[in-house]
């Protein structure tokens, strides 16, 4: 099969037979072993499992921020296994959101500033960088605050922030790594109807690595792995 | 421009260090600066020599004196074109810290052979047919105020000079120099007033010979010290260029020793920067792997931890750089310091100093962050992000 071929009959996100190994001194660890996956445009997918299981290695692979050792991941319609380093940067800037568990705000930039930074690698000018800035912060419920810098921010904030960070650029995916693990229950689940609203609302696809099964019971779907294999 | 927010912001944020890391810039380029500019004053000095003059003198050291029959005799040394004789006055102006240099010399044998002394006809004259007249450079006649026909006395400090009162002298002109190397702080007066005042009773310091033809300079030279070779005052002949650098040399390779010095001081400051850069960077791992998270590639990362640094090694070049031109400015005028730079016409920070000052600091700057920056490159997402 082609990667054209691939790319057309895949969905959001099309991972097959992939298998990741990491090299730590002479031991080679196994952390997925021929996993595929299927996620359609438009799903709200919530991966669970126990520490160690690969969620977060699935979870890069798929962000094309690792690569695997065997298989294909197909995401938005490219095979990234075919891109080089440069490319897939470029990529990654275009199709992907993150939102990380410790929101990794960069704490020199002030919010808006912060919610601006991929915007840097387009041809947009300054005011129309500083202009989709603030409005993925009205967005967000933040636009009183972009002044504020991560310091002066609560948990909640700063993670509403990285998830204005995460679709500034409109991608078609967005990945979340723990986005409530960091959190109190009460912006946990601010943090999760905004992500939830992103999904119904705004049609991005959604793949979220989670270990409460509250946040899990948010999304369409649940995919469990155990030692890098899914079991359900 | 758009990710200047992003490099600025980093360098006020740690504003101690960075402003530490541009100082310690600052010292290094201000030392670079100020050391070539000695350097290339002196080496200046010992260029602008000119080719088709020699200096004769005594064999052993230009304390002792040559007679003065020396002058007719080496005036028939076949190439030879004119000969001046001069003797170092060593005049005091009421007080040491006053000090300038201040020559004996032929007025009419001097002009001829250093026509690079521009002289207006008048005052030529007026020097000319006065035995107590001088001249004086242009920077000497601003430093006292003096102007032509003034009078001043001067004492030297020379035993066989003293004659138990000061000299008594008559600015007859004001001279400046077609040649930047031409001191232009110093005095000259007519030798025959020395003689004479002195009861007629001394020698020739040197002197300076104008020959036909600088590719026979050799040849010219060992003629004339053949010449005395076998008598009690024997001489050493060289020419105009050489003989200015015997004077450096007293000092020994005076290059070497301010380059050396020069070269430590950038090495220092060199591992300083790196490791300041290193250390920015190193606490800027998980940002860094954000960053590339969000699409960075690893070459623009990289270099925007060299512009970081390029920017703090121009800082501290640009601070350098102005902290070696005030110092230059100043040292002139600072006592005794001043007198040693008035032996260098062209004393000053030059733009091809200044060039080279800015292209050191941004040299350091590159070296001191290639590095960390090379780190910055080659950081992996999933290293500095959460991992499995």
């Amino acid at each position: 099969m082609s990667t054209t071929e691939i790319a057309a009959r895949a969905g959001a996100v099309s991972v097959q037979d992939v298998r990741k190994f990491y090299q730590r001194d002479s031991m080679q660890i196994k952390v997925l072993d021929g996993l595929s996956l299927e996620v359609p445009e438009g799903e709200f997918l919530a991966l669970m499992g126990p520490s160690g299981s690969g969620k977060t290695t699935l979870l890069n692979l798929i962000a094309g921020i690792d690569r695997a050792t065997s298989g294909r991941v197909v995401v938005a319609g490219t095979y990234l296994g075919s891109l080089s380093e440069g490319e897939l940067a470029k990529w990654r800037s275009r199709n992907v959101g993150f939102i990380f568990q410790f929101y990794n705000l960069i704490p020199v930039l002030n919010a808006v500033e912060n919610v601006e930074l991929p915007l840097l690698l387009t041809s947009l000018s300054g005011r129309e960088r500083r202009e989709r800035a603030l409005t993925a912060l009205r967005i967000v419920g933040l636009a009183d605050r972009s002044k504020h810098y991560p310091r002066q921010l609560s948990g909640g904030q700063e993670q509403r922030v990285a998830i204005a960070r995460a679709i500034v650029t409109d991608p078609k995916v967005l990945v979340a790594d723990e986005p409530t693990g960091d959190l109190d229950s009460q912006s946990a689940e601010e943090i999760l109807d905004l992500i939830q609203t992103f999904n119904r609302d705004f049609g991005k696809t959604i793949i979220m690595v989670t270990h409460d099964p509250r946040a899990a019971a948010r999304a369409h779907t649940q995919r469990h792995l155990e030692k890098g294999v899914l079991t359900a | 421009m758009k990710f200047a927010p992003l490099i600025l912001k980093h360098l006020r944020k740690n504003w101690i260090r960075t402003l530490s890391t541009v100082l310690a810039m600052s010292v290094c380029i201000f030392l670079f600066c100020t050391l070539q500019t000695v350097v290339e004053a002196v080496n200046f000095g010992l260029h602008s020599g000119n080719a088709s003059r020699l200096v004769t003198r005594h064999y052993v050291s230009l304390v002792y004196n040559l007679p003065l029959n020396y002058k007719a005799k080496i005036a028939g040394i076949p190439g030879i074109k004119q000969t001046v004789m001069n003797a170092w006055f060593g005049g005091i102006y009421r007080d040491p810290k006053n000090f300038f240099a201040n020559f004996a010399t032929e007025p009419e044998a001097f002009l001829q052979i250093f026509p690079e002394v521009i002289l207006p006809p008048d005052q030529k004259e007026r020097w000319l047919h006065d035995q107590r007249g001088c001249i004086i450079g242009r920077k000497l006649a601003q430093r006292f105020g003096w102007k032509v026909g003034d009078t001043f006395e001067l004492e030297s400090s020379i035993p066989p000079y003293r004659i138990g009162h000061p000299f008594d002298f008559v600015v007859d002109g004001i001279y400046d120099s077609s040649q930047q190397s031409f001191d232009l702080n110093s005095m000259y007066f007519n030798y025959k007033y020395l003689y004479e005042a002195t009861g007629r009773n001394i020698g020739i310091g040197w002197l300076t010979e104008q020959i036909d033809d600088p590719s026979h300079a050799g040849a010219i030279s060992k003629a004339i010290d053949a010449e005395f070779e076998n008598t009690d005052t024997p001489t050493k002949t060289e020419t105009e260029q050489a003989f200015l650098a015997g004077f450096v040399a007293m000092a020994g390779n005076l290059a070497l020793l301010l380059n050396g010095i020069g070269l430590a001081v950038a090495f220092t400051i060199l591992l300083v920067t790196a490791n300041t850069m290193s250390i920015a960077v190193r606490e800027r791992q998980q940002e860094i792997g954000v960053l590339k998270t969000l699409g960075f590639s690893s070459g623009l990362v990289m270099s925007l931890i060299l512009i970081e640094a390029l920017l703090i090694a121009a800082l501290g070049g640009l601070v350098g750089l102005l902290l070696s031109k005030g110092m230059l400015g100043i040292l002139p005028e600072v006592p005794m310091i001043g007198d040693v730079v008035a032996q260098y016409p062209s004393f000053g920070l030059s733009a091809r100093t200044a060039l080279l000052g800015v292209g050191f600091a941004l040299l350091l700057g590159v070296a001191a962050g290639f590095l960390p920056a090379m780190n910055g490159y080659r950081t992996r997402i999933t290293e500095t992000l959460r991992q499995v």
